[in-house]
């Protein structure tokens, strides 16, 4: 029982790890441009395939592609913000929820004709399993979690103690006084597009490893970020890393030991009661 | 007077339409862009009105069609009569998601609502002994036929059932109408503009809230009623949270917050992909760039601006008060 429940928390993590990349790219989004980035799971998508594409099709080996993959998702990233979110930003949020919604369509579908409607597994060389203590740790798994960690931690230092991630947390706090200061608040903009995508990007190639990448998974991904964001608190980065791992967690025990099908219903509950007791999230105060 | 003779001019057109066009295919288009009309009607009082953006009308849809399709079915109620019943269970179904959701606001409540969403959705693919899952549920009746003397309408063909959409909308229609040009219709525009004057103007904002969240999900679910006994087979698919955001579009790309702007949006969200299929693969590529540059270009949405540039012609300053 006690192996079981370990086994379901690793489990968890995994899965909440990626929720949490997901999450932080659109945490930092909304923070700094109020933008609900509903986009962001079908560039995740697009990422996967675009890795599967370098890897099998190109030949590249797995840690080149999935630096490419992020990349290309860092400049597709600052596209999307330019083109798109830039002409709406004075307009009512729900304009650029629209565009998200435009974006969605014409990503997803892009990835459709681009790669095909087949769903698609990133190979990877990690078939070894680990068994801690009765605890099984597929090789592959443990990776996943780690790189997520390698990012996550990335991006917390360089939002926490660079110089333009003090841009970016003094435009989140506020923006007209950021540009008084002299900071260029369009381009802190693109470069949180293009951070953010290239976290998008990384959880799409981890997913393609670890499940598939399929046409219809963005949608469920991102209402996941969502998710992860209303447990954290909007805006809120160690929100995003604590309520990813929570959500991960919870779905985990939910498919365990209660109902693989009613998983997902079991977490929306979760998000929706943390809303209704604190909607704030979990972490604000920490915030920033 | 101009409002009202081309309010007069669209009605005509709408009865006279199967009469001239007898390809089945088109009647059928009609009356599913009646259909979504009436859920984009919906989703205007709660997104338009009182600015609250629900991303849950496509599961009150569902809620609404099966309700309907079950009480016909299982419990062998006349159709009518579980039409009628649908969008009450509906509403139910929308006090208790409501009531708790409300109590946020802005984006918040748009992502619990879609939350929402998935949850019926997923309800609705796994509740199998109630639902029978993904294959869905066949052979839902039509309503019974009326026989008005002259003429027996058997709501079986495609015809009268246009013509019984079109009476519905209609109906909702003027009740829409009735709403937004009440006491009810100014508290919730004041809740839209702004909810902490409202509320310390002593209008009790959550009362109002409420009621146009229900309003809104009811109309979805008699939307929802006349889906399943029209197409007579039904499952989870068109209740996804995408039914719900393209009632978003419906209401963004018409014009929020005007009562003809659902009208003109929702019958263009069901036709736009249908008309732009010759290129199949790339049809909801540039449906989704149409979206991106109305929003951009036409930020209030196409009935306002077409008013407005209606008005230029006519000399007139742009007015803002469209309805």
């Amino acid at each position: 029982m006690i192996i079981d429940f370990i086994q379901q928390i690793f489990n968890g993590l995994v899965v909440g790890s990626i929720y949490t990349l997901i999450a932080l790219g659109l945490t930092t989004i909304f923070g700094i441009l109020g933008i609900a980035h509903f986009a962001h799971g079908s560039v995740a998508m697009f990422g996967g395939y675009l890795a599967f594409f370098l890897i099998s099709t190109l030949g590249i080996g797995l840690l080149p592609s999935f630096i490419l993959a992020m990349a290309c998702g860092a400049l597709l990233g600052v596209v999307l913000e330019r083109v798109a979110y830039y002409p709406v930003r004075n307009a009512p949020p729900i304009n650029s929820f629209i565009i998200a919604l435009g974006l969605t369509l014409i990503i997803e579908k892009t990835n459709l004709l681009a790669f095909g409607v087949d769903q698609v597994i990133i190979p990877t060389p990690f078939n070894r399993v680990f068994s801690v203590g009765g605890v099984t740790m597929p090789e592959l798994r443990v990776y996943v979690l780690l790189t997520a960690a390698v990012l996550v931690v990335g991006m917390t230092l360089l939002i926490q103690r660079t110089w333009i991630g003090m841009a970016v947390r003094a435009v989140a706090q506020n923006r007209s006084t950021a540009a008084l200061m002299g900071i260029n608040v369009n381009s802190v903009s693109m470069f949180v597009f293009a951070l953010s995508s290239a976290l998008g990007v990384a959880a799409g190639v981890l997913i393609g490893a670890l499940f598939a990448v399929a046409p219809g998974v963005s949608e469920g991904l991102v209402v996941k970020g969502f998710a992860v964001l209303i447990l954290g608190g909007l805006g809120s980065i160690p929100g995003a890393i604590v309520g990813g791992m929570v959500l991960g967690v919870t779905e985990a025990f939910a498919a365990a030991f209660i109902s693989s099908g009613y998983k997902d219903v079991i977490s929306f509950l979760l998000m929706i009661a943390v809303l209704l007791v604190r909607p704030e999230g979990l972490m604000r105060g920490k915030t920033r | 007077m101009w409002k009202a003779s081309a309010v007069a001019c669209l009605v005509a057109a709408a009865i006279v339409f199967p009469l001239i066009v007898t390809v089945n295919y088109f009647l059928h288009l009609a009356i599913l862009a009646l259909i979504f009309v009436m859920v984009a009607q919906g989703a205007n009082i709660i997104q338009g009105y009182t600015g609250y953006v629900s991303i849950a009308q496509g599961a009150f849809m569902g809620i609404g069609a099966y309700s309907s399709a079950l009480l016909s079915m299982r419990l062998g109620l006349p159709v009518w009569a579980s039409m009628a019943i649908a969008p009450i269970i509906t509403a139910v179904a929308a006090v208790i998601a409501g009531y708790p959701s409300l109590r946020v606001k802005g984006h918040y409540f748009a992502i619990v609502t879609l939350a929402m969403n998935m949850v019926v959705f997923i309800v609705l693919v796994n509740w199998i002994s109630l639902t029978k899952g993904e294959p869905g549920l066949p052979s839902i009746p039509s309503p019974e036929p009326i026989n008005l003397g002259f003429v027996e309408l058997a709501f079986e063909k495609r015809r009268p059932y246009y013509y019984l959409t079109l009476v519905m909308l209609l109906a909702v229609m003027a009740i829409v109408t009735l709403i937004v040009r009440s006491r009810i219709g100014q508290a919730l525009q004041a809740i839209r503009q702004n909810e902490v004057f409202a509320e310390a103007a002593g209008i009790a904002c959550w009362k109002y809230k409420l009621f146009a969240f229900v309003f809104s999900a009811s109309l979805a679910g008699l939307a929802g009623a006349l889906y399943a006994h029209y197409m007579g087979f039904i499952n989870p698919t068109p209740f996804s949270a995408d039914a719900s955001l393209n009632a978003i579009l419906a209401v963004i790309l018409g014009g929020s917050g005007t009562l003809t702007g659902p009208l003109v949006g929702g019958a263009l969200t069901v036709l736009l992909p249908e008309m732009l299929r010759v290129a199949e693969v790339y049809r909801l590529i540039a449906y989704g760039l149409i979206l991106i540059l109305v929003v951009i270009f036409l930020p209030r949405g196409l009935v306002p601006a077409v008013a407005d540039l209606a008005a230029r012609l006519r000399g007139n300053k742009p007015g803002k008060d469209v309805a």
